[in-house]
């Protein structure tokens, strides 16, 4: 059976801004694992192939070396086709089993299984001629299953999924090193040390109330102290970091003060003190030193957060923290208001102050408002030289991606760029 | 109308906190005016509203002089059918 995996509904991606600017649905994490990887845990695929927005394919083919967006994958297997979004625990895919469509009550796909030989007889040039085809001739059925709904869904649901990821790898004890005097709290079969990861002398790992999987190759250095549930990803560092329950730390990390209930994509790093919370981070941010986010406002009502510049959605919780896009810098001492967005690019320098909650992508937000800045050619160059330093490849066809987002991000960019430009000139 | 120098001039004056008399055209932003980078990003955002253009972040910040500057800018506004003097 081929898994088939579809992202193509623009407005479903924005309520994953800004993560979802440079990644399809699926690659976002939750728990400790990619919603990709609870699927394919889930269903066990002979093998899977991506339908993602055109802007991304020619990058995203490059990044996994599979079928994207190629029709020729619907045909010579059976199917399943899901809608990323849909809870991985809610999904009961049955070996074997007639083909089925499952829509939600809107009408949209939730998934469907579609055997080899229903298939033969609906060639089709798109998956959406695919699908729409399939609708009319397979048998529909109407059904509930949870979905993400928002961005901040995912970082709300983190610890519970890390400690259900945690019981799914089946993986326990230490296969690392572990040099003493290291305290372990709670259950040791509540914690994995994976082989080639160490724990230095002077870390506290507590397992009391979630279990801790420290990942391949990941370090934790001295007076560390990682509260469970957490996951720290491969090739992690955490440098004297205060890991407080909840966080899922991506691949090649570095990460040091103070995080809590967090997701962070690889190769970001928050190297010195301050203090992330309620967050999701993309990949490649760079956080100055005392970056400082909000997750919890002052009167203890929910928090309310802008995707788009225009609108706010109120999040239904309490404790929200910041969006930040992939390629985000910030400087020193940069303060984040409770349920900020920080678009993918953004350059941001600190005030002295919070700053405003929305700071659209590709900004240069300098001197308290959004300005042009350097434009996008010095940012290309600053992404290009902080992957090089990690031996990652800055390609043409993620060029390609990330200005197809930039033309993209321009209403919301430039609308903010004219509300500094009065600022100014006031 | 104010010729293109003089605007550029009191753009520029207003920006770094200068005097338009202590402005020569020889002069460079950063070197002998004390421009840093933030105030070039200033400098192009408020030549951009002062003449109504669009200017290219990347040419524009590779412009070193006032005198450079006031060649670029008529340039742009010619291009862009924007009426200076």
């Amino acid at each position: 059976m081929r898994l088939i995996l579809i992202d193509n509904s623009p407005e479903i991606r924005c309520k994953f801004s800004p993560l979802a600017l440079g990644r399809p649905l699926w690659e976002l994490r939750c728990g400790m694992t990619s919603l990709e990887e609870k699927f394919v845990a889930k269903i066990n695929p002979n093998d899977v192939a991506y339908f993602v927005p055109d802007y991304m394919a020619d990058f995203y083919r490059t990044r996994v070396k599979k079928p994207v967006n190629d029709v020729t994958v619907l045909a010579g297997d059976d199917l399943i086709l899901v809608d990323p979004l849909v809870k991985v625990e809610d999904l009961k895919v049955p070996a074997q089993a007639a083909s089925k469509i499952a829509l939600d009550e809107q009408g949209r796909l939730l998934y469907a299984r579609i055997s080899k030989g229903d298939i033969e007889r609906r060639p089709a040039d798109t998956i959406e001629k695919f699908t729409a085809s399939a609708r009319e001739s397979v048998p529909n059925v109407t059904c509930k299953l949870r979905k993400w709904n928002y961005i901040w869904d995912l970082v709300l649901a983190n610890a519970e999924l890390i400690t259900a990821d945690f019981a799914a790898a089946g993986q326990r004890g230490i296969e690392g090193t572990i040099e003493q005097p290291v305290a372990i709290r709670g259950s040791k079969k509540d914690i994995y040390v994976a082989p080639r990861a160490r724990v230095h002398p002077m870390v506290t790992i507590d397992a009391e109330n979630g279990p801790v999987y420290v990942d391949e190759g990941a370090e934790i250095q001295p007076f560390s102290r990682i509260e469970g549930p957490c996951y720290i990803g491969k090739e992690a560092t955490l440098l004297g970091a205060k890991c407080r329950e909840g966080n899922t730390i991506g691949p090649f990390c570095r990460i040091g003060g103070e995080v809590e209930a967090s997701i962070i994509h690889g190769y970001s790093n928050k190297y010195h003190d301050g203090f992330i919370g309620h967050s999701y981070i993309g990949e490649w941010v760079n956080l100055g030193a005392l970056t400082t986010n909000s997750d919890l406002k002052n009167d203890y009502s929910d928090v309310s957060v802008s995707l788009d510049g225009r609108q706010f959605i109120d999040t239904g919780s309490t404790k929200v923290g910041s969006l930040v896009g992939d390629h985000v810098k910030t400087s020193i001492g940069t303060l984040l208001n409770t349920g900020s967005y920080l678009g993918a690019m953004a350059i941001v320098m600190a005030t002295g102050k919070p700053l405003p909650k929305f700071i659209p992508s590709f900004a240069w937000f300098v001197e308290g408002i959004v300005t042009k800045g350097f434009g996008k050619t010095r940012l290309y160059e600053t992404a290009k030289m902080a992957m090089s330093r990690r031996g990652c490849e800055w390609s043409a066809a993620e060029r390609a991606m990330w200005d197809a987002v930039f033309e993209a991000t321009a209403p919301a960019r430039n609308k903010a760029i004219k509300k500094g430009r009065r600022t100014l000139l006031a | 109308m104010a010729t293109v120098e003089e605007r550029v001039k009191a753009v520029t004056a207003r920006v770094l906190r200068l005097s338009s008399d202590e402005i020569n055209m020889d002069d460079s932003f950063t070197a002998d005016l004390g421009a840093e980078s933030v105030q070039s990003i200033e400098l192009v955002a408020m030549f951009e509203e002062e003449f109504g253009i669009e200017m290219d972040e990347d040419a524009a910040l590779a412009v070193e002089t006032v005198g450079a500057a006031v060649e670029f800018i008529t340039n742009v506004c010619k291009e862009q059918g924007i009426s200076i003097e």
